[in-house]
């Protein structure tokens, strides 16, 4: 028989699925752990979280565990088990100056209120790499530094400066009440669907959870010919963002936790009327240390409020595009059968390659011997 | 009136606790059908909703499935906020039950919930399919769910939602068929494979999902509720029963469906199926039913109607698939191709 339909059914996934576990074991190493990858791989885990949209290091520890470093995967995971959750309670709103920094730079003033504070990170090491770490396990550097134990400060804003001389045209704010008076909800992409003229909040929460890769190609492309957003950083912030809610007896502002975010605001020069240019602002703000996701996702909100006719300043082109769980998914479905599919086009090229050939030999006649053919 | 089963699934005292509940085989601290009770209810108000305005396009909050997206997750989650205990689910990917999608959809289903499963169409109460209709004439109390990669057939002409939803609104589907006679003066005829555009009780154009045409005429006047739900783009729409269901064409270029001409099944010999072409090791082509499960009947049962469980009501369904054999025609399916009047080319082509 030639004729086998590729059947399967689930003995052959769960065996699938048992050889992919196997290729996670199959090692002679020990196996990390779920605290190993959490401790060593934040940035890992950091993806996961912010593309997952969902705050959890120890899960998304898991999660990388369980996709085998694959980050798509993980926010996958995560997000698949972040949508079975009751949704209890909103956050009151914290503002990003309560971030307890441990990073800050700013690239639009040298000496900024607060000062610069470099903190941690690759920026300026120089990408050798170090076989030192191939059988060692490495020791803490700062092991004998003297750091004080004093809480780090709360930073003025960099953007405090330009507001307050008027020269950012800061975005509508979302109304707080709705037409009946109510105050309304804040906006949650993942309870209400996008649609089109998308408000900023949606904007904002959709690039927050895009995929990191293609947040950073979409604003790298208004950098490099298609589009005019070149911003000045007013800074990049690291820290620990805390996380308020009403007590529910008590009624007071309680902080419950803290999460890890990185922050950053830009401004892009607005000449829209001469006689009063100003400064448009664009913000990023995504889950753990991704500092190029936070950039990127500052400089596509700035895009999309210009609305003009590039690629990245057309809301549904991004918002469109940006999901990593959406692209990949629908990507990798190109792996499933299309044998209906395929049979209805090779259909439709067969039928117009006869109408075609029958025309060349007798054009009269072509019409009705292709119908009939049919 | 209160459905909430929260408090079943239990709200996680810390991340250990979930990290302990995920050590479990089964799927223990999910809800029933996996989603919870109020995204259910979301979904089946949807699905209302796409019933009251039959084609149009009812947003809804996606969630996001333990499914990549793109595989089923829309038709996931209407089958699974439809699923209740008395249901008998099938689920069929490009005509086959045992395809490896196909049974990954099931296995969710049938772990998550305490339905039966079945390959047997007429058996079914629910079906969920991608990209087919089955060749067995569905019933009154059946429920087709398909899944759906593109939701708007304007997709084709414009990348834009926004200014598709307006089109939608004032019914203005002329860069549709200005798009089709392009079709026509280009090629000679139209060129849609799959995802033929159809209007929907005359109102809103919708698209079929890729569904082959010859399942387009299925669509129209039939005894049974079809949702199409696409859990990526956050749409679902519906064509309630006894709808009727166009597809475009125009007065000189009539709507046509694949035609196998001279081939039949090379399993169970139907020559009234949808077919696809089989290339054998040896470099033969060969043609097999594409619905396996009713091959599989057709294979016990040579003379088998394609409405046999209907008690003699002998509804015919979809287009023959040989010209020359001639199928109780219902009033309102379709020519297939017929001769064409190739002199009287008309300017205007649109009937409209």
């Amino acid at each position: 028989m030639g004729y086998v339909a590729v059947e399967a059914g689930e003995d052959v996934i769960q065996r699938a699925e048992e050889l992919f576990e196997k290729q996670r074991v199959d090692g002679e190493s020990d196996q990390l752990s779920v605290e190993q990858v959490d401790d060593q791989f934040g940035r890992l885990t950091d993806r996961a979280m912010s593309e997952g949209g969902v705050y959890a290091p120890r899960l998304a520890a898991l999660a990388v565990k369980q996709a085998q470093g694959d980050t798509a995967e993980a926010a996958f995971l995560l997000r698949a088990y972040r949508s079975t959750l009751e949704r209890f309670d909103e956050t009151v709103p914290t503002s990003p100056a309560r971030i307890r920094p441990s990073r800050r730079v700013s690239p639009a003033y040298k000496d900024v209120p607060g000062g610069q504070v470099l903190g941690a990170t690759k920026d300026y090491t120089q990408r050798l790499l170090d076989f030192d770490l191939a059988d060692d396990d490495g020791v803490d550097p700062t092991a004998d530094w003297d750091i004080d134990a004093e809480s780090p400060p709360n930073l003025r804003n960099v953007l405090a400066v330009l507001r307050s001389e008027g020269l950012v045209h800061d975005p509508e704010p979302p109304a707080e009440t709705d037409d009946a008076g109510e105050a309304t909800p804040p906006v949650d992409t993942t309870r209400e669907p996008v649609t089109f003229p998308a408000s900023r909040a949606a904007v904002l929460q959709e690039l927050a959870r895009g995929e990191t890769g293609a947040i950073t190609a979409l604003g790298y492309s208004e950098l490099r010919g298609y589009g005019q957003v070149h911003p000045t950083l007013g800074e990049v912030r690291t820290g620990e963002l805390p996380v308020v809610i009403e007590h529910p007896y008590t009624g007071d502002e309680v902080e419950v936790t803290t999460t890890e975010v990185t922050e950053t605001e830009c401004v892009v020069p607005r000449y829209e009327t001469a006689d009063e240019p100003q400064f448009s602002f664009g913000y990023g703000c995504v889950f753990g240390r991704t500092e190029r996701k936070a950039i990127g996702m500052s400089i596509l909100d700035a895009a999309i409020q210009l609305d003009g006719s590039e690629p990245a300043q057309d809301a549904e082109f991004v918002l469109d595009l940006v999901d990593g769980i959406d692209s990949f998914g629908f990507i990798e479905h190109l792996k499933l059968p299309h044998y209906v599919t395929f049979q209805s086009i090779l259909d439709r090229i067969r039928s117009i390659r006869r109408r075609t050939a029958d025309a060349t030999s007798d054009e009269a006649a072509s019409t009705a011997e292709v119908s009939a053919d049919d | 009136m209160t459905d909430r089963t929260a408090d079943s699934v239990g709200t996680p005292e810390s991340v250990d606790a979930i990290l302990d509940s995920l050590d479990t085989d089964s799927l223990a601290g999910y809800n029933y059908a996996y989603l919870d009770e109020h995204t259910k209810r979301e979904v089946r108000r949807s699905i209302l909703s796409a019933i009251a305005l039959p084609g149009h396009q009812v947003p809804f909050a996606s969630r996001a499935m333990p499914l990549a997206r793109g595989w089923g997750t829309g038709g996931m989650q209407a089958s699974l906020s439809l699923l209740g205990p008395q249901d008998t689910f099938k689920v069929i990917d490009q005509g086959s039950d045992e395809s490896v999608n196909a049974a990954n959809i099931r296995r969710l289903a049938a772990k998550t919930t305490d339905i039966e499963t079945t390959t047997d169409a007429t058996a079914a109460s629910i079906i969920q399919s991608r990209h087919r209709i089955p060749e067995a004439v569905l019933d009154e109390d059946q429920i087709l769910v398909l899944q759906v990669p593109v939701t708007d057939a304007l997709r084709r002409v414009d990348g834009s939602d926004d200014a598709n939803r307006r089109r939608h609104a004032h019914r203005n589907y002329s860069k549709m068929w200005v798009a089709l006679y392009e079709n026509v003066v280009e090629y000679g005829e139209i060129k849609l494979s799959s995802r033929y555009p159809v209007m929907v009780a005359g109102r809103y154009l919708m698209d079929p999902s890729p569904i082959p045409r010859w399942d387009v005429p299925k669509l129209d006047d039939a005894d049974n509720l079809f949702v199409f739900a696409a859990g990526r783009e956050a749409r679902i729409y519906a064509v309630p029963p006894h709808t009727d269901v166009e597809p475009l064409a125009f007065e000189d270029r009539e709507f046509q469906v694949e035609r196998f001409p001279g081939q039949a099944c090379r399993r169970c010999g139907s020559t009234d199926t949808f077919l696809i072409e089989v290339e054998t090791d040896d470099g033969e082509r060969q043609y097999a039913c594409n619905d396996t499960s009713f091959c599989q009947k057709r294979s016990a049962s040579p003379a088998l109607s394609k409405a046999h469980h209907r008690e003699g009501d002998d509804h015919a369904w979809g287009p023959p698939t040989d010209p020359s054999i001639s199928v109780p025609e219902r009033s309102a399916s379709p020519a297939g191709a017929t001769a064409d009047d190739a002199e009287t080319s008309r300017e205007e082509g649109d009937r409209r």
